[in-house]
């Protein structure tokens, strides 16, 4: 039965459909699930083969966004629940992101921010033509654990160079990983730059960073 | 639709431009800076641009107007002079061009999402192409090029807009990605449909652009070959860019490489050829020879 509901939960997720997405997860919390294995069995199983099938070139950016969002949708519904009942959903850690400055596309950097939200990641987006100081104000803030930026232009890839500098003049730079991507970043650049990493799509970088969380 | 521009296709491959925005860079455009508001504020500078490209041998260039849509000179606050950024742009073109030379005008994409992905609904876009074509028709312009479209739907509103507003033939660019599968967009939409649904809507010319390099261009042309009748346009990145820690900028595929595969794009159909990303008049100028001195039917 439980079972039953954590396929129809996967299938939801895969099919990109909010509605259903969200009444599986009323049908949980009015069941009394334990709805730490809700999210870990039924809804992240969904959105990992969404991952899969976008590598497979089966999914596309409408799907990967459809999906992140019915994601989103049933996590609005459990997450107030997990709160009343003082139960810490276990987080894969805390990401600041924004394009950074100079630089107004933001195609990709929210097509990320969605995945590692729908991946379990305490996103804040700080959207697009971002100064590099408010990158560091805000992961002082939140306590961050990542802090991922963006870049479409060869001009403006340079400011991932100048924020990793930044964080190193504040003595701060052992304290987040940063990770960087856009098309003209490469995994070369990154390690030119001192960056922690660098993912060439969305689903990497899901990838890249519950792998970097794991040996934090 | 008959045009000069389409008959020259008609009897040999027709040349067009490379890069604007790393060729104004070059000349002092400030990193961030709204490039279309140069054709106001640094004509001379544009112009000069065109005119080099035309003395590399392209048979047209196209206006600096990529980002000319209204919703997207909104991100730099300029909304309000769209049908003016576009008209200077075409009119400053078309000075720059000798006798028997064209203008295309240029049309890039929002970067904006329509829903349920976006904000946007597909009127809203449609809108916002047709002051950006209006003003490239009146100012001039011989054709309209819709460029480096990701998503099928924002091309076929934009393509829908330019019919509106003027009465100049159309070319739509796409901008794929190559997957074992074949060539797909962002979106999803294979190079097939996208060539078929443009040909449906009233394209006088579709094609490829931007994203892959010359090598794989030829793929795509090939793929859209067999789905539509249209003269075919392409036009290749040198390849993907890379930034040194320096700051200096290189592409993956160098001049000589790039030109060696400009042959299989037009056998492969091609009747417009160009560059993109990474491209500059010195790609043009060896273009030229192997197009225009080569022996294609």
């Amino acid at each position: 039965m439980t079972q039953d509901l954590f396929r129809n939960m996967s299938e939801a997720i895969i099919a990109g459909d909010r509605t259903r997405s969200a009444a599986l997860a009323e049908e949980a919390v009015r069941a009394g699930l334990d709805l730490i294995e809700v999210i870990e069995k039924g809804y992240v199983p969904g959105i990992q083969r969404v991952g899969e099938l976008w590598e497979e070139g089966e999914y596309f950016l409408p799907e990967l966004i459809t999906s992140a969002e019915a994601m989103k949708t049933a996590m609005a519904v459990l997450e107030p629940e997990l709160a009343r009942q003082r139960i810490k959903a276990r987080t894969s850690g805390k990401v600041v992101i924004g394009t950074v400055e100079g630089d107004i596309h933001d195609i990709g950097k929210n097509l990320v921010a969605s995945m590692l939200q729908a991946g379990g990641f305490e996103v804040h987006d700080l959207g697009v033509d971002v100064a590099l100081d408010r990158f560091v104000e805000k992961a002082e803030a939140v306590g961050a654990d990542f802090i991922c930026l963006s870049a479409l232009l060869t001009t403006t890839l340079t400011n991932q160079k100048r924020l990793i500098g930044l964080l190193r003049e504040k003595g701060l730079r052992d304290k987040y990983k940063v990770l960087v991507g856009g098309a003209p970043a490469s995994a070369k650049w990154a390690e030119e730059i001192g960056a922690d990493g660098y993912a060439e799509n969305a689903v990497s970088a899901v990838k890249l960073a519950k792998s970097l969380a794991g040996k934090a | 639709m008959n045009h000069p521009l389409l008959d020259l296709a008609g009897a040999r491959p027709v040349l067009l431009d490379g890069a604007m925005g790393t060729e104004l860079m070059a000349r002092g455009l400030p990193k961030g800076a709204c490039p279309e508001a140069w054709n106001v504020d640094r004509p001379e500078v544009v112009a000069a641009v065109h005119a080099e490209y035309f003395a590399a041998g392209s048979d047209a260039v196209s206006t600096n107007t990529f980002g000319g849509s209204r919703i997207r000179l909104g991100g730099h606050g300029l909304e309000a002079r769209t049908y003016e950024l576009n008209f200077a742009a075409a009119r400053l073109a078309r000075a720059a061009a000798p006798s028997g030379k064209y203008v295309a005008g240029s049309i890039g994409p929002t970067g904006k999402f329509l829903k349920p992905q976006g904000e946007f609904t597909e009127a809203e876009f449609e809108d916002s192409f047709a002051e950006q074509a209006r003003g490239l028709a009146d100012g001039g312009a011989d054709v309209l090029l819709l460029e480096t479209h990701y998503d099928l739907r924002e091309a076929l509103a934009a393509l829908r807009a330019a019919r509106r507003a003027a009465a100049i033939p159309v070319f739509v660019t796409m901008t794929f990605n190559a997957f074992p599968k074949g060539f797909f967009t962002l979106m999803g939409d294979s190079a097939a449909k996208c060539a078929a649904e443009l040909e449906r809507a009233g394209a006088e010319a579709v094609g490829a652009n931007c994203t892959l390099n010359s090598e794989q261009m030829a793929g795509a042309v090939k793929a859209l070959k067999e789905a539509t009748g249209l003269p075919l346009v392409a036009q290749a990145n040198a390849g993907q860019p890379e930034l040194a820690a320096d700051g200096t900028v290189s592409y993956s595929q160098s001049l000589e490489d790039y030109v060696t595969f400009i042959p299989d794009i037009v056998e492969a159909g091609a009747r417009f050829v160009g560059g993109c990303c990474g491209t500059n008049p010195e790609f043009i100028r060896a273009m030229a020879r192997t197009i225009l001195e080569g022996e294609f039917p």
